[in-house]
């Protein structure tokens, strides 16, 4: 164990309130700038159109920020929040955090959800949120420390860099001989020197007796985190019953939460195997549909496929149970013991691995050309441990890498390193580099929005082919699916208030293997009620998995299958009994949609938010080059033909792909419009007066902000 | 026989998926099929083989991630 010194700066005494109906009433705020830590009122109108966990952090983050605050100002906030129902472990999925703040990525809003212990245990410590603003050139520690009622700021040193090491000591340092009363967020050196940092969340595994992590992955917050000189926020709590949220009818949640627990324990094994094999189902499903993503999204199919799916996996994760939260019945996030990893600082010691999921493998997998379990798990330790994002390195490197192999690049630029696809050394080197803020590693840490810019500027390479193949949009990276065959998936991505991530809306099947959305309209609607039904879990800190991953026997009997809409009752019985608050099916979707309203907004704000922000690169509509048109060429010419009504005869394979580029991009325009009218925003993508008041979310400044943009009532 | 959700089926010599889903209400809606361990997708429905003594689970629509 390294040796460390721990200096308290500041401690912080409080009286914890009582938890009241799943809510703490207030909120704890630190300027770590000068140590300043407060605490701020949560008052019956933020409760109201805010709900709590992302609404509550964009809440504060509004408040943060100005128009022109970058993510590395003092100003920009770290928010972290749970929500009402966050902490129950009578219900499957309830152990949710959302952290929020500005993306050195997108320079906007970004906001990511993460498992792990900190959200449930920061609200029982008598807070709904935290807010941590400013910058010290200290290491500094943040302790929140519910059951001495106390916060501590510590001036940290000697503690390791990595997050993998630093998180087991940290729990060990505070746990007071109770390690699961622990859980720590941490970054590693990986966040210091790329734009994609993530953070990690641990939870404490009993039975392993070791502390684990998730990570809340998307859009660099671990950036933010490590240039504020925060080496770790730590929260200390103690047991938790269905009692400690104080719910308004804790007989309703038992009765609702035993009926959904005991169908994930009935069905899971009969369905999707979560609970032994996590997302890894989806690795061959989604190649068997052309939908996995190879060599930077080219194609969504490889014959290796299987080397990396749940049937390999399924051998080489540690059984066991695997909650993230105590009492998920899910219970989803699996690992690998004993693991050895072949380079970088751990090589040839056993480590744990958290993971791998679906989006790592395919990430740092197939979209490389990488077919080993082997590489991926140990690129997943990596990044995790180094603090990285394993989507936005998975799809960064493909870009660079179909850059190298296309001789936009070469190995001058790349320091001499081979970056071809299917290269296991060199990926795993990349992120080596990028941990140390070294080499061609660094220039892909910047991510595919600036890469394509130093691409063209310092080495002469063609923009325009980049913009159709470098897979961004708003800045953040593309997660691991194909859409060019789904139109609605091509909103569900372009569309999405943070830039292209799959857990606000994820219609593939929908649209492309059921064809339940023939109509822009359908697919408007649905683009409107799926992101606002995904959208009110972050609200009140739980896991969507257990709404559509496990499904009622009876379900496909139903009227709109999709929905299942069984447990979206269930959740409203969920909300109304932790709260109090009446609701029913159709008010989740309201409570979510003032919520959702309000960030596009906030991107307003921040000088994004408009039509323009929702395009896509090409890639994700359709095939760029000849080679991605040949290989499904039955596919296009016949949809040329028979959609199109276009006579192919004598035409070359680059005017085909000319006609389709054509064709499709006016579909993906039309799809703007009509989900802008469902939606209830005017054709520039900007919600109008009437809706922003509909909603409730009407403020002087809001308005001032639309007025500003030409929307007027 | 094989069991279909673990409900006992009759089996015969040459079954395949997309015969077994004939026996099934709103079969359109199963777009993956695991047979014991092993997914398999609509693409491969007509030409996959389901064994006897087999245990064969209908998965619901995929949600993704």
């Amino acid at each position: 164990m390294a040796e460390y010194k721990m200096e308290s700066l500041k401690t912080f005494n409080y009286d914890r309130p009582v938890i009241e109906k799943g809510y703490a009433n207030q909120t704890l705020c630190i300027d770590i700038s000068d140590g300043v830590i407060s605490i701020k009122p949560v008052t019956e109108k933020m409760k109201n159109v805010f709900i709590g966990g992302k609404g509550f952090d964009l809440w504060l983050l509004w408040n943060a920020v100005n128009s022109t605050t970058k993510w590395n100002d003092p100003e920009n906030a770290i928010c972290i929040a749970s929500g009402p129902m966050g902490g129950t472990p009578v219900y499957p999925g309830s152990g949710k955090s959302i952290v929020t703040t500005i993306s050195p990525l997108t320079g906007s809003v970004i906001d990511s959800n993460v498992g792990g212990y900190f959200g449930p245990y920061l609200k029982f410590s008598g807070f709904d949120a935290l807010e941590v603003t400013g910058k010290t050139s200290k290491d500094v520690v943040i302790f929140i420390d519910g059951i001495d009622e106390k916060v501590q700021i510590f001036k940290a040193s000697g503690l390791p860099d990595d997050s993998y090491t630093l998180s087991a000591i940290l729990t060990e340092r505070f746990a007071k001989g109770k390690p699961r009363n622990i859980s720590v967020v941490s970054t590693g050196p990986g966040a210091k020197n790329t734009r994609m940092g993530c953070l990690n969340f641990t939870w404490y595994d009993l039975k392993r007796k070791r502390a684990r992590y998730k990570q809340a992955g998307r859009g660099g917050i671990g950036g933010v985190f490590a240039d504020k000189g925060i080496k770790a926020i730590v929260a200390r709590w103690d047991t938790v019953t269905s009692k400690t949220n104080n719910p308004a009818n804790a007989n309703t949640l038992k009765e609702v939460g035993r009926k959904h627990s005991r169908e994930v324990v009935e069905l899971d094994p009969k369905q999707n195997q979560m609970a032994q094999i996590g997302t890894t189902h989806l690795v061959p499903i989604m190649n068997d549909f052309d939908l996995l993503p190879t060599h930077n999204f080219q194609y969504g199919q490889h014959s290796e496929a299987d080397n990396i799916g749940q049937e390999v996996f399924r051998r080489i994760f540690d059984p066991g149970y695997d909650g993230c939260w105590i009492g998920c019945t899910l219970a989803c996030s699996h690992g690998v013991k004993d693991f050895v990893p072949l380079t970088g600082p751990y090589k040839g010691i056993k480590v744990f691995v958290d993971g791998p999921e679906y989006e790592t493998i395919a990430g740092c997998g197939s979209n490389l050309g990488i077919f080993d379990p082997h590489t991926i798990i140990e690129m997943n330790f990596y990044c995790d441990t180094y603090g990285l994002d394993t989507i936005s390195v998975g799809t960064s490197t493909a870009f660079a890498m179909e850059c190298f192999e296309m001789g936009l690049i070469n190995e001058t630029h790349t320091h001499g390193m081979n970056l071809s696809f299917g290269n296991r050394s060199a990926a795993l080197e990349v992120v080596h580099q990028m941990a140390r803020g070294e080499g061609f590693g660094q220039i892909i840490g910047r991510g595919v929005r600036e890469m394509k810019t130093i691409f063209s500027r310092d080495y002469g390479a063609d923009p325009d082919l980049m913009q159709d193949i470098g897979m961004e949009a708003k800045g953040l990276e593309f997660s691991e699916y194909m859409t060019k065959e789904s139109l609605a998936q091509q909103g569900g991505y372009g569309l999405a208030l943070k830039g292209p991530q799959h857990d606000e809306a994820w219609l593939i099947f929908l649209d492309m293997v059921h064809n339940f959305m023939p109509t822009f309209e359908q697919k408007a609607e649905a683009l409107h009620w799926f992101p606002m039904f995904r959208t009110w879990f972050g609200l009140c800190g739980l896991c969507k998995l257990p709404w559509n991953d496990v499904v009622p026997e009876d379900n496909k009997d139903t009227q709109e299958p999709a929905k299942v809409m069984k447990h979206v009752e269930w959740y409203a019985d969920y909300y109304t009994s932790v709260t109090g608050r009446q609701t029913t099916a159709d008010g989740l979707i309201r409570m979510s949609e003032a919520v959702y309203n309000f960030q596009r907004i906030f991107n307003l704000k921040m000088g994004f938010g408009q039509r323009e922000h929702d395009n896509i690169p090409y890639r994700a509509v359709g095939p760029v080059k000849t080679v991605e048109y040949e290989s499904r060429a039955e596919r296009y010419d016949k949809q040329l033909v028979e959609k199109h009504n276009v006579d192919i005869t004598g035409k070359t394979t680059e005017e085909k792909i000319a006609l389709l580029r054509e064709f499709r991009e006016k579909l993906y325009e039309k799809l703007k419009d009509a989900v802008y009218k469902r939606r209830g925003w005017t054709n520039n993508g900007i919600p109008t007066v009437e809706t922003v008041k509909r909603l409730g979310i009407d403020f002087p400044e809001v308005l001032e902000l639309l007025r500003a943009h030409g929307v007027e009532s | 026989m094989i069991k279909v959700n673990g409900k006992k089926h009759s089996w015969y010599e040459g079954m395949t998926i997309k015969d077994l889903l004939k026996d099934v209400n709103n079969s359109h809606l199963y777009a993956v099929v695991r047979i014991n361990e092993k997914h398999i997708s609509r693409p491969y429905f007509e030409k996959t083989l389901v064994p006897d003594n087999s245990e064969v689970f209908l998965i619901p629509m995929i949600a993704g991630g």
